[in-house]
């Protein structure tokens, strides 16, 4: 029994903590605002060079074989600088399905490139009607010839605008099956859509009859439901990371101004009203530590409750996560509803992540489902 | 980071699952007599003093043993020892800050519960400002005189000694004039009052102290350091407990979920209200959280680190969160969760009160709110926190002459 890091673990971190803290300050996150695609080649290649982009990949396919945990380290700094990007969404949500269910062709050929960063991927998890539990996909997947035409719109598809290819799940004569879709082939067409986090890319995704050729169909025909459950889970443990991390620095901040500013002749920090609510800040991050980390080790570990863990993390962090990032404008006061103060980049990423992959609500139930048998 | 148990670990709780198997009580012992032949069973069984040295009849356990046994005892809902607080507390604080003729004195005495023990620290007007205590204690030349009154004694009314805070110096500044002793409770200027709380029960007494004696050898420590004593005793993180408070919890909350089938609402049973899925969910969710908290304490006990000021982190989560528990039974078992007596056997909770009475969920959920008052409040945990592990300025207070 040990909850707590390797030194490797935390080499891990420090490394990513300070690639991020040169590559991906503030000012860095502030520009991607207004790039059309959204994100930094320079930093992706950096991401690259040091196995981030194929770190939970077996070594064989360009990874660096690494497990969840470290995963989830990687996105709680990602988090603490609001890093805007395609990370999660390429190496999440397309690397695991393939890893989870690709046939070996299709594993040589996405894996490397992703882990190099030459590709990226995304999934659509997500139609009109906003359930993501598989059983609620309409979209439809009919044969033609070998191949398959599909049918469908899906919305807030993340980074879709810059993948090349999105898994897309569809319902087909067999069932619920897993496809891999070029986003700009015939058949597709992208629409971005703009939210309040402007690190956040999502574009909907319209499927009027586009063609997947026999060898885009990722795990067996109708056999989708497994493997996008498994990939939700991970999804919404390495979101839960990066909101942890976003929950972290907008609490370092809040804390740091308390020390400095000063109303009625004294440190606004030794009024219990803010202390109180700092303190309460802290025990909120803490407890989304362990949330995180302990699901994170139970889906690595293969463990018995991994499934209900995910959940708990996912249902636990995105409340939390949303509270303590807005208790930290609370402390700030006017200025922290500026928009030149960065606490809103934290505020805003958290509530992004906190209705994907599963709100707080959905991943309940799924608990209730858990514990009442 | 792994979170399996080591196969020492597993291999030590089959061994405490099958002893507690073979020597649980048919029925839980009721008396205090009945609860001391359990206690002195528990202690031959080598349970109890887990983690004291062994020279004073401790068994040097690591934490996670002790955390094993104490979760082992809630999983099988064995009654706890008794002497709780010599156990917990008054044993520690002679460990650490007791001479070598204290450590032999008293703690074998403990350990066998011949002697029970209470802790006289809060006064009436002394409560989250434990360091204003007024007792005193005058130097008689070949003792000490206490003279005051203290009160949320618990087990006052058994125990033979009391841990003692009392004031030896009334000109020092406040932290530093209280020294800290161990006074006999069977004596003429001792008197012990019951103290009813809102459960109707009585764990708690209120003790009056009149030129009561307290022998020079019985001082802990050096004079004036009573606060420092007081404070790292009271930080002590039962870790040993950690564990056990989730295995608790989850009994209980399975109980409550079984009842959720049983009830109903509009004509289905509630457990398929929407509405009472997401708050039993979310209860689950949070005790899972404290769960992983537990281990995450054990973790840094076991690397022998101290978890200090973040133990006050943890009592504010979990306590906070056992009223949020206990609000959300009595929702669901509706009048059911207020009965004290009579409750359906499949409605009906039995928890150990620790003093042989047996718990309901109406006891329970009053319970709960004695949790985020005792052993420091949220509120001075929360500045505990505040000040000590976020580092925010100290506040200004009037006994402290201003903000620093």
């Amino acid at each position: 029994m040990n909850f707590s890091f390797s030194d490797d673990q935390i080499l891990l971190r420090n490394s990513a903590r300070a690639l991020l803290d040169e590559h991906c300050k503030p000012e860095h996150v502030r520009a991607m605002m207004d790039d059309k695609t959204g994100y930094g080649a320079p930093l992706w290649g950096e991401m690259a060079k040091l196995g981030w982009l194929g770190l939970p990949f077996p070594e064989q396919y360009g990874g660096a074989g690494l497990g969840l945990v470290e995963l989830a380290l990687v996105h709680e700094e990602m988090g603490r600088a609001a890093y805007p990007g395609p990370f999660l969404a390429s190496v999440v949500l397309g690397g695991f399905p393939i890893l989870l269910g690709g046939s070996a062709a299709q594993k040589e050929k996405w894996l490397p490139a992703v882990a190099s960063g030459r590709a990226r991927l995304t999934a659509a998890l997500q139609e009109d009607r906003l359930d993501c539990d598989p059983a609620g996909v309409t979209t439809t997947a009919a044969r033609a010839g070998d191949g398959w035409t599909l049918t469908g719109v899906k919305r807030f598809v993340p980074w879709a605008h810059v993948a090349d290819a999105v898994l897309v799940p569809a319902r087909g004569p067999e069932g619920l099956s897993l496809f891999l879709v070029d986003p700009k082939g015939a058949g597709a067409s992208l629409k971005p859509v703009t939210g309040m986090d402007l690190g956040t890319r999502w574009s909907e995704l319209r499927l009027e009859g586009a063609g997947v050729s026999a060898d885009g169909l990722v795990g067996n025909a109708g056999g989708a439901t497994a493997i996008l459950e498994s990939t939700l889970r991970r999804a919404a443990v390495c979101a839960s990371a990066e909101m942890l991390g976003a929950a972290r620095r907008s609490l370092d901040m809040a804390v740091g101004y308390a020390k400095v500013r000063e109303q009625f002749g004294q440190l606004i920090g030794t009024f219990q009203a803010i202390r109180h609510k700092c303190a309460e800040m802290l025990m909120e991050v803490e407890n989304s530590h362990s949330a995180v980390y302990y699901a994170a080790w139970a889906l690595e570990a293969g463990a018995e409750d991994a499934a209900v863990a995910a959940s708990i993390c996912k249902s636990y962090v995105s409340e939390s996560a949303r509270k303590v990032c807005g208790e930290a404008i609370q402390v700030h006061g006017g200025i922290g509803f500026t928009w030149e103060y960065d606490l809103h980049l934290y505020f805003k990423r958290a509530k992004s992540l906190e209705v994907q992959f599963g709100d707080a609500e959905y991943h309940r139930e799924l608990i209730a489902q858990h514990v009442s048998g | 980071m792994d979170l399996n148990y080591s196969p020492e670990d597993i291999a030590y709780r089959k061994q405490v699952r099958a002893w507690l198997e073979q020597n649980l009580p048919s029925s839980p012992p009721r008396t205090l007599e009945e609860r001391k032949i359990w206690h002195r069973t528990l202690y031959d069984g080598g349970f109890l003093g887990m983690g004291w040295p062994t020279e004073y009849g401790g068994q040097g356990a690591r934490p996670m043993e002790q955390a094993i046994v104490a979760d082992e005892m809630a999983r099988a809902s064995a009654p706890a020892p008794t002497n709780g607080l010599g156990l917990g507390i008054v044993g520690p604080t002679i460990v650490v800050h007791g001479n070598e003729w204290q450590k032999k004195r008293y703690l074998p005495k403990i350990l066998t519960a011949e002697e029970m023990w209470c802790q006289l620290y809060s006064e009436p007007n002394s409560g989250s400002d434990l360091a204003s205590l007024k007792t005193s204690a005058e130097d008689k030349g070949d003792h000490f005189a206490v003279n005051g009154q203290k009160i949320w004694t618990s087990g006052g009314k058994v125990a033979d000694w009391g841990l003692l805070l009392a004031r030896t110096d009334p000109k020092a500044p406040k932290h530093k004039g209280i020294t800290c002793f161990l006074m006999s409770m069977r004596q003429p200027g001792v008197e012990v009052r019951p103290l009813k709380q809102i459960t109707g029960s009585a764990e708690f007494c209120e003790v009056f102290m009149t030129n009561a004696r307290v022998e020079k050898e019985n001082q802990i420590g050096k004079l004036g350091e009573g606060w420092a004593i007081a404070n790292t005793t009271l930080g002590y993180e039962r870790g040993g407990r950690s564990l056990a408070r989730i295995s608790g919890y989850a009994s209980q909350y399975h109980r409550l979920v079984g009842a959720a089938k049983k009830l109903m609402r509009n004509g289905r049973p509630l457990i398929e209200s929407p509405i009472v899925r997401q708050r039993v969910a979310k209860i689950w969710a949070d005790l899972e959280v404290e769960r992983y908290n537990a281990l995450r304490v054990l973790t840094q006990l076991e690397r022998g680190e101290h978890p200090g000021a973040g133990g006050s982190l943890t009592k504010l989560s979990y306590s906070e969160f056992e009223k949020r528990f206990m609000e959300v039974a009595q929702e669901i078992l509706g009048p059911y969760g207020q009965l004290t007596d009579g409750a359906p056997a499949e409605l009906a909770l039995e928890i150990d009160t620790a003093v042989g009475e047996m718990g309901t969920w109406a006891y329970g959920f009053l319970w709960s709110r004695a949790g985020t008052i005792y052993a420091g409040s949220s509120e001075i945990q929360k500045n505990v926190i505040g000040e000590r592990i976020l580092g925010l300025p100290k506040e200004s207070r009037a006994d402290r002459g201003g903000a620093r």
